[in-house]
């Protein structure tokens, strides 16, 4: 076809005149389903018949020559094009594929799959809506990463030439780059933030229904969300708004705005920029929008602690939902895949589980939270299971077919040692097993016994703890109360105030293919119940002040008479 | 995939006077989509949760059939366009409305550089999302009724995804052509390639479920060729 | 303005209070830099600067003089009420508030001591074949074609080990933080000073194959065994060392040489 177009050029030059009809009717000869080049434009009127054009057909030649050419004849790189493809070839491709695809050997555990630069369709720019990214947006993703995926930040890898050059290839893989130069959208500066405006921020979000994929309270658990595919048909989750920290493009309220106004191509996010052309909302709507939307996580981004502290109380609070909970900071334990043990699993739901504890020197209470899109199972979700099962069964085996209930499971050692060892993290051992809390949504069932390994619980005779759960727009929120010394001693350990137990978590999304291998884990962590404080960390303080406010006052006193005597025996 | 039989033949060529207007010169082809026996049922849509467009249409209208005639086919040249007259694009727009929660109407066609205007006429937020390979799509929103988003396409491209993903049964194809030579059948199934030079072309009808059908269509210096596609229900 | 400050500077109380906040800051300067310094030592190094200073302002009868005059104005003077009122509610605030913080009940994470790279067994036994690590070397390098080996070992570090050891090999993948302990960085000095045996060891035996004082009941580290051939796992040992350019150490003679 490049050899007809070609030959159609060149006798419309031949003749001294330019023709372009001529390369436009032999492009429609070629029509077999859109096979016209993407550099045609159709539609440009034809300039005025001069009687010599010669030059300009040359130029013209060269041009359609140089660009139909590239393709065929990639050996006319430039040295940085092959450096660039060297540094692809050593650290992208195996992710990004070798022709740019986003389809190398580790793409089918990753979700979402990573880029594919054919295409150049990408979700982080400063250009509106079906635009290229900007060197610069390019520049910024390689040299920080992409919060929430695989994609790391490359500074301390790659110096800055060596990213420009990787830039500069990974161009080469779309003819959409071709002679393009994009351009950043006009992004006016942000208005002062106020709590008016955080709550204006609140009303328009509501107004253009954000809420119907991100969900009520940012959660991503929208009515869409199930729903949701990206431009390759792989199943993608609307954000989770209350973790900033993994905002693919940034948390910033000024990142957030700019994803607003770009929307995130590839992605189902829009650009809300028509919406401002429109005067459906203003664009300081849209920056309050940013700001509330920033508002939903927390100033910084949780560090996870190795210890959680359960206080003492006098009164335990009676469910998940007892207002009591509000005194007691939560602890942010991550939970990621679990790739230990077969069947691996690379597409967890669950990120993270919060967890408060109380005691009243007779119980202890754990309140864990944990974000989960679905109460499982769902039917509405069912579409998104099979979206899933194609997407993430190159595993170690399918995921499944049927929806299971979400899982919470909460692990002890069996029986305190002496020493330092502990069961291992991961469901226990045969010689050393651990004890487990497995609480199912299916029926909203706690079990209580051992496991000897992740998926191998033998239930215990007799329970000895109480629970309470509920769900609530993409939150789950579950109670357990257990005796500090359990009836049934020998299946359980008890808890001992002032001495750090160990517990680590497991949590599986069952509308995700998720069951009591394929889940989420942590790492071990350890609860310390906390001593009555003993009357002295009171009365201490207290006699501290007193004595050093009498001496304070005394020497002042004694310094003050000394003073008068002076100056009388002067005066 | 489709299990579609082709069975189109052409029926006569006749005579027509010659129209007015730069783009009746030439021949034409005119002639009808047909559906032969029953029509599949077309895909229940659960719209309970959109209160706006609940209950408005029950069922996505993939194929619309009217006394045998199948709407919303794309009927193009697909080949053997000789040299001619250059076309500008038009500068009306193609209009495709948001209504009830669907696109109307559904299989959208414009030539390369002409508008695409695409208008909101329900009282929720749509998305709309293009995904297009040879062209740049994009995804813009309309949070409002009454709003209208103009855009315009570069390449040729068939069978160009529309879809929106607050409404998950929302879908839509968008085709963009290089030349004029292009119609979508109407409810009664008709369409008309005009301002054709004579010769011989492969003309193609498209439907985003029933697959494709072409044939050899002679056209005449001026008047028109008739041309008549029928699909039948996959066995 | 100026003569003001001069004033103050010669004075012998604000050149003790200047002393002491230079002290300190130092310290803290040292604790930003480095590593945060112990309370502890802090204390004893302030005490022994302040002992200094005293000294410095009680060794000439003069300065000792005018180094207590602010302080007697201080404690006397009618117009100095409120600053004297102010410390007498301050100071036993502050003393307090230390001597909290000194009996509050404070928690400390159990204790975890760990070994990081502990000695490895004489002998492993890899699905069912007796290996001796300590003559063991990697067979790939005396067989076929280098370049290949590493290509598949790359193949196969991106398709498990790079969610916790990372894209940059620096420990840090996007699984990494759900673990503890986190996983080992490629990219320092380590692996250079491991032998492939040693390496070889750590993969196919995973954390459960870690001895006692390695904590095996912490470490995510898979037992590749399970998972991975042998030829695999030295394809893999070879994608480590030539991606990151080290060299593993070698046995005897050959010790340091470059393989290629």
């Amino acid at each position: 076809m490049t050899d007809r177009v070609r030959a159609g050029l060149r006798t419309s030059c031949e003749r001294g005149r330019w023709v372009p009809e001529r390369a436009l009717v032999r492009q429609w000869r070629e029509l077999d389903d859109g096979a016209a080049p993407a550099h045609y434009s159709a539609g440009r009127d034809p300039p005025a018949r001069e009687p010599d054009l010669r030059p300009l057909c040359i130029l013209a030649f060269v041009v359609v020559f140089g660009v139909l050419a590239v393709p065929v004849a990639p050996a006319q790189e430039g040295a940085a094009n092959a450096r660039g493809k060297e540094l692809y070839d050593k650290w992208c491709a195996e992710c990004h594929g070798e022709t740019g695809a986003g389809d190398g050997a580790a793409a089918t555990h990753m979700l979402p799959r990573p880029r594919d630069f054919t295409r150049a369709v990408f979700q982080i720019r400063t250009t509106a809506s079906g635009e290229l990214a900007t060197d610069d947006d390019l520049r910024r993703i390689i040299d920080e990463g992409m919060p929430g995926t695989a994609m790391p930040g490359w500074r301390g890898r790659l110096n800055a030439a060596d990213r420009d050059a990787v830039i500069a290839y990974l161009k080469t893989f779309s003819t959409f780059f071709e002679g393009a130069t994009p351009q950043p959208i006009t992004l006016g500066r942000a208005p002062r933030g106020t709590a008016e405006g955080i709550a204006e921020g609140r009303a328009v979000f509501e107004k253009l229904e954000c809420f119907k994929c991100h969900g009520e309270l940012g959660r991503g658990d929208g009515q869409s969300a199930p729903t949701l595919t990206d431009d390759w048909d792989q199943p993608i989750h609307a954000a989770d708004l209350s973790e900033s920290w993994n905002f693919n493009g940034g948390s910033t309220v000024q990142q957030i705005y700019t994803r607003l106004r770009t929307g995130l191509d590839g992605t189902p996010m829009p650009s809300f920029s028509d919406a401002i052309d429109a005067n459906v909302i203003t664009d300081e709507q849209l920056w309050r929008v940013a700001r509330y939307v920033r508002s939903l996580s927390p100033e910084e981004p949780p560090r996870p602690r190795d210890v959680i502290r359960a206080a003492v109380v006098a009164r335990l609070p009676a469910g998940p939902e007892d207002s009591a909970w509000a005194m007691v900071e939560p602890a942010y334990v991550p939970l990621v895949g679990q790739i230990v043990v077969k069947p691996r699993w690379f597409g967890p739901a669950v990120t993270a589980v919060w967890v408060q504890a109380l005691h009243d020197g007779q119980t202890l209470a754990l309140r864990l939270t944990w974000h989960d899109r679905s109460s499982s199972p769902d039917p509405a979700w069912d579409e998104w299971l099979g979206r899933m099962r194609d997407a993430m069964s190159d595993g170690d085996a399918p995921v499944a077919a049927e929806q299971g209930p979400d899982r919470l499971h909460v692990q002890f050692p069996v029986r305190w040692s002496d020493d330092v060892e502990r069961p291992y993290f991961l469901g226990g051992s045969a010689r050393r097993p651990v004890s487990l809390w497995r609480w199912s949504s299916d029926g909203d069932m706690l079990q209580e016994g051992t496991s000897t390994g992740l998926g191998r619980f033998t239930p215990a005779a007799a329970g000895n703890a109480t629970h309470s759960a509920r769900y609530d727009r993409g939150e789950w929120a579950l109670q357990v109360s257990r005796p500090l010394v359990p009836a049934d001693s020998a299946a359980a350990i008890p808890f001992m105030p002032g001495r750090a137990i160990p517990i680590a978590f497991f949590a599986a999304d069952g509308s995700n293919g998720e069951d009591d291998v394929r889940g989420a884990v942590s790492a071990w962590y350890a609860v310390y119940l906390d001593v009555p404080a003993p009357p002295r960390v009171y009365v201490a303080p207290v006699v501290a002040v007193l004595v050093s406010a009498g001496l304070g006052l005394l020497v002042v006193r004694e310094a003050q008479k000394q003073a008068g005597r002076l100056n009388r025996r002067e005066g | 995939m489709k299990h579609v039989m082709l069975s189109a033949t052409i029926l006569t060529v006749g005579l027509l006077g010659s129209a007015a207007g730069p783009m009746a010169q030439g021949g034409s082809v005119t002639g009808t989509v047909k559906f032969s026996g029953t029509p599949p049922a077309n895909p229940k849509v659960d719209m309970s949760d959109e209160a706006a467009c609940k209950g408005k249409y029950p069922t996505d209208p993939v194929i619309t059939v009217t006394g045998g005639n199948l709407q919303n086919v794309l009927v193009y040249v697909k080949s053997g366009l000789p040299a001619g007259p250059k076309v500008t694009a038009p500068t009306t727009p193609v209009v495709v409305d948001q209504e009830g929660c669907l696109y109307h109407p559904r299989t959208l066609a414009v030539m390369a550089g002409q508008p695409l205007e695409i208008r909101n006429s329900d009282p929720v937020l749509h998305n709309i999302k293009v995904v297009a390979k040879k062209n740049r799509g994009f995804n813009i929103s309309q949070p409002a009724k009454g709003m209208k988003t103009t855009r315009t396409f570069t390449a040729q491209e068939i069978a160009i995804p529309v879809a929106c993903n607050v409404h998950g049964w929302m879908h839509a194809n968008l085709n963009v052509f290089a030349h004029p030579f292009f119609a979508v059948t109407g409810a009664d199934g008709s369409f008309t390639l005009k301002g054709l030079p004579a010769g011989t072309y492969e003309v193609e009808a498209w439907h985003e479920k029933l697959g494709t059908q072409t044939m050899s269509v002679a056209v005449p210096a001026t008047g028109s060729a008739a041309a008549t596609f029928t699909f039948k229900a996959g066995s | 303005m100026s003569r003001r400050l001069r004033e103050m500077l010669a004075h012998p109380f604000w050149q003790a209070a200047l002393i002491l906040l230079a002290a300190y800051l130092v310290m803290a300067a040292i604790g930003w830099a480095s590593a945060p310094v112990p309370k502890s030592v802090v204390v004893q190094y302030m005490l022994s600067a302040l002992a200094g200073v005293l000294i410095y302002v009680s060794d000439n009868e003069g300065r000792w003089r005018r180094f207590k005059e602010p302080i007697h104005r201080t404690m006397v003077e009618p117009d100095r009420r409120r600053l004297r009122g102010g410390l007498l509610v301050l100071v036993p605030v502050f003393v307090g508030w230390v001597t909290y913080q000194q009996v509050r009940p404070k928690v400390s994470a159990p204790a975890a001591l760990r070994s990081v790279h502990p000695a490895s067994p004489v002998q492993i036994t890899f699905r069912g074949k007796r290996m001796d690590l300590a003559t063991l070397e990697n067979p790939l390098r005396q067989s076929g074609d280098l370049q290949q080996h590493y290509a598949a070992g790359r193949r196969i570090y991106y398709q498990n080990c790079l969610p916790c050891h990372g894209d940059l090999l620096d420990g840090r993948g996007h699984y990494a933080q759900g673990f503890n302990p986190t996983p080992l960085p490629f990219d320092g000095s380590t692996i250079a000073q491991l032998r492939e045996s040693f390496v070889f060891w750590r993969i196919a035996k995973g954390g459960p194959g870690l001895p006692k004082e390695g904590t095996p009941w912490n470490s995510a580290m898979p037992v590749w065994e399970d998972f991975l051939t042998e030829d695999e796992i030295w394809q893999v040992i070879i994608f480590l060392y030539e991606q990151t350019g080290l060299q593993p150490r070698r046995l005897g003679a050959g010790e340091g040489e470059r393989h290629d």
